[in-house]
């Protein structure tokens, strides 16, 4: 009988496990699909906001795509329970799916400030599409928008806001934005180089209430001021969707504990993406990475693995980019490491920022920052990244990177960074092209 | 497949496979504008061409969410421009440092071998660029390393100053 594969969360982890089963697999299984929403890419939610891309272009798998992939999919159901021991999952509408092993891909929602009126109308969560149609509906040219939390996802969709007309404002609790994406130093020139772009940016505000007023809405903040919105964005942070998992007798800490091959506790229960506590590539410990590269990597590694080949994962690297009004600010690894030693080098008039952060003569962390139309500070994007990926021995080249920070593409070069990488592959052989998701 | 074998020994810097890189992928002669980037390896001699290898992972391709980097019929890594969206996440997937991203279409863009008849290897007086069936490899590791060793010995000590 064929096997089957219940895979419970239909994004980026999810759709990457299914394509990847059916790339990898010997024999046909079959493929059951429970998904709350239909899937599409949170990535390019933003692009949708911005106008620049039309609905239809954000949806990963169309009905049609998921049936010639042989995949039977509950699409607005979701998972209630699991029952690993008896290898039983329970829907929401009290239906049972069972299986010969599943994958525990349920990412995370989006948190709210906990203040009275936050769920108000004209107050918005930017997270599901279904949020993202809401905030599209209400932002026009000339809106005041206030998003509250300075964070990677409310960073994402600033230029579209901008880009519709809108006025915006960005309220933060702690002393700098970004906060888990850039340092002091590199925040302080990115929040100059929002206000010279017109963005009023307030840090250190801790909002107290959302009130509504004459169709508009009004927010308190703790020292006495208030500011008044249009509409309100809470970019406040996420939490993993583990709840379901309670009394299911699968190991949970700050997410699904998995092993280097991204079995849960039980060994057919898998986890991956924003639920998955997996292997940081650069410490070796465990760690959830709440973004899309280790979600693609780990539902891929999943789908081999549940296709019956044993793929062993090196682990994952933080890493971010945003590009803010045609300034490009990226994070990779451990850029916030006490431990490491720090180079840096600052130009405030362009603006950019180098930060590298060592041990030893390998490259465990990195922050760039600079112009988005400058090719070397992309180029350099990828080099850092590389370097930091295959933790190659930089020798000499690190003093030569002390003395000029921006001095990356030789030290990558003559140090041979190509030659270690060109044989690492995520699944031990090429990819092959992508499912075409847009015919 | 083929693919570009770079020969750094035989660059004279003379940018012209940067120029012809531009005019075929963006209708301009805008090295500002070109997948292909001639740098300095030694002090301001010893030049050479460093591009898109065609990987076997194609960490760019793999990484974008939308599916908007696909496998070319020569083999190549090839954004599809319309469905591309300018999320940038193939520029930090890219170990290699070889995507690169235009902020007048907000898309990403790389080399794409220039559908089997690459521009830069006809340019190239020296055939430092040559288009041929060989596997991809580290083609400026060894010659980078030792042309920079002058400059990076003479800089001596620690090298704070």
């Amino acid at each position: 009988m064929a096997a089957r594969h219940v895979i419970v969360g239909g994004g980026t982890a999810g759709h990457n496990a299914i394509n990847t089963i059916r790339q990898e697999e010997r024999q046909r299984s079959e493929i059951v699909l429970v998904s709350a929403e239909r899937p599409y890419s949170r990535m390019v939610l933003p692009y949708y906001l911005g106008r620049t891309i039309a609905e239809s272009h954000v949806f990963t798998a169309t009905p049609a795509k998921l049936g010639q992939l042989g995949v039977t999919a509950h699409i607005g159901r979701r998972a209630a329970a699991l029952d690993a021991g008896a290898g039983k999952l329970t829907l929401d509408d009290g239906s049972a799916l069972e299986y010969d092993d599943l994958l525990v891909a349920t990412g995370s929602s989006a948190v709210r400030a906990p203040v009275p009126g936050a769920d108000g109308p004209g107050v918005h969560s930017f997270w599901t599409l279904e949020q993202a149609r809401g905030v599209v509906a209400e932002i026009g040219a000339g809106s005041h928008v206030v998003m509250v939390g300075a964070g990677f996802i409310a960073f994402t969709i600033l230029n579209s806001i901008l880009a519709l007309g809108a006025r915006l404002t960005i309220v933060e609790i702690a002393p700098q934005i970004l906060p888990r994406m850039i340092d002091r130093q590199g925040a302080s020139l990115v929040e100059a180089w929002l206000r010279k772009h017109g963005v009023e940016v307030r840090t250190g505000a801790t909002l107290t209430a959302v009130e509504q007023h004459a169709g508009r809405r009004r927010l308190r903040f703790k020292d006495g001021s208030d500011l008044d919105a249009d509409v309100v964005i809470m970019a406040t942070g996420i939490r993993t969707n583990l709840g379901w998992l309670e009394g299911s007798g699968v190991r949970v800490n700050r997410g699904v504990v998995v092993d280097d091959h991204l079995r849960s506790s039980v060994a057919n229960v898998y986890a991956a993406g924003d639920v998955a506590e997996g292997r940081d590539l650069v410490t070796g410990q465990p760690d959830v990475h709440a973004i899309e590269p280790t979600a693609m990597e780990h539902g891929r590694v999943v789908g081999a693995n549940m296709a019956g080949r044993h793929v062993r994962y090196r682990g994952s690297l933080l890493m971010n980019i945003v590009e803010v009004c045609h300034l490009d600010v990226a994070s990779f690894g451990r850029w916030d490491d006490p431990a490491a030693e720090l180079m840096l080098a600052v130009d405030p008039d362009r603006p950019s920022y180098r930060k590298l952060l060592w041990h030893g003569d390998r490259l465990t962390g990195a922050m760039i920052l600079g112009p988005s139309a400058d090719i070397w500070t992309t180029n350099d994007v990828g080099m850092l990244k590389g370097l930091v990926q295959a933790g190659t021995p930089l020798g000499a080249w690190k003093e030569q990177l002390r003395r000029n920070p921006f001095d990356v593409k030789r030290a990558y070069v003559a140090s041979h960074a190509t030659r270690q990488l060109l044989p690492e592959t995520v699944l031990g052989r090429p990819a092959p092209a992508p499912a075409v998701l847009w015919s | 497949m083929k693919v570009l074998r770079i020969v750094p020994e035989r660059c004279t810097g003379c940018l012209r496979c940067e120029l012809a890189c531009s005019y075929v992928q963006t209708g301009t002669f805008q090295p500002a504008k070109s997948v292909i980037r001639v740098s300095p390896f030694e002090g301001h001699t010893s030049y050479a061409p460093y591009t898109c290898f065609q990987c076997a992972e194609g960490w760019c391709m793999t990484a974008c969410p939308v599916g908007a980097i696909v496998i070319s019929p020569v083999g190549a890594k090839a954004v599809v421009d319309d469905q591309c969206v300018g999320c940038k996440l193939c520029t930090i997937a890219c170990p290699y440092g070889t995507m690169f991203y235009n902020p007048d279409t907000q898309k990403a863009f790389k080399c794409n071998l220039c559908g089997g008849d690459p521009a830069c290897a006809h340019a190239c007086p020296t055939q430092a660029i040559l288009y041929e069936d060989v596997e991809t490899q580290d083609w400026l590791g060894d010659f980078a390393a030792a042309r920079a060793a002058g400059t990076l010995v003479s800089a001596g000590g620690n090298g704070r100053h």
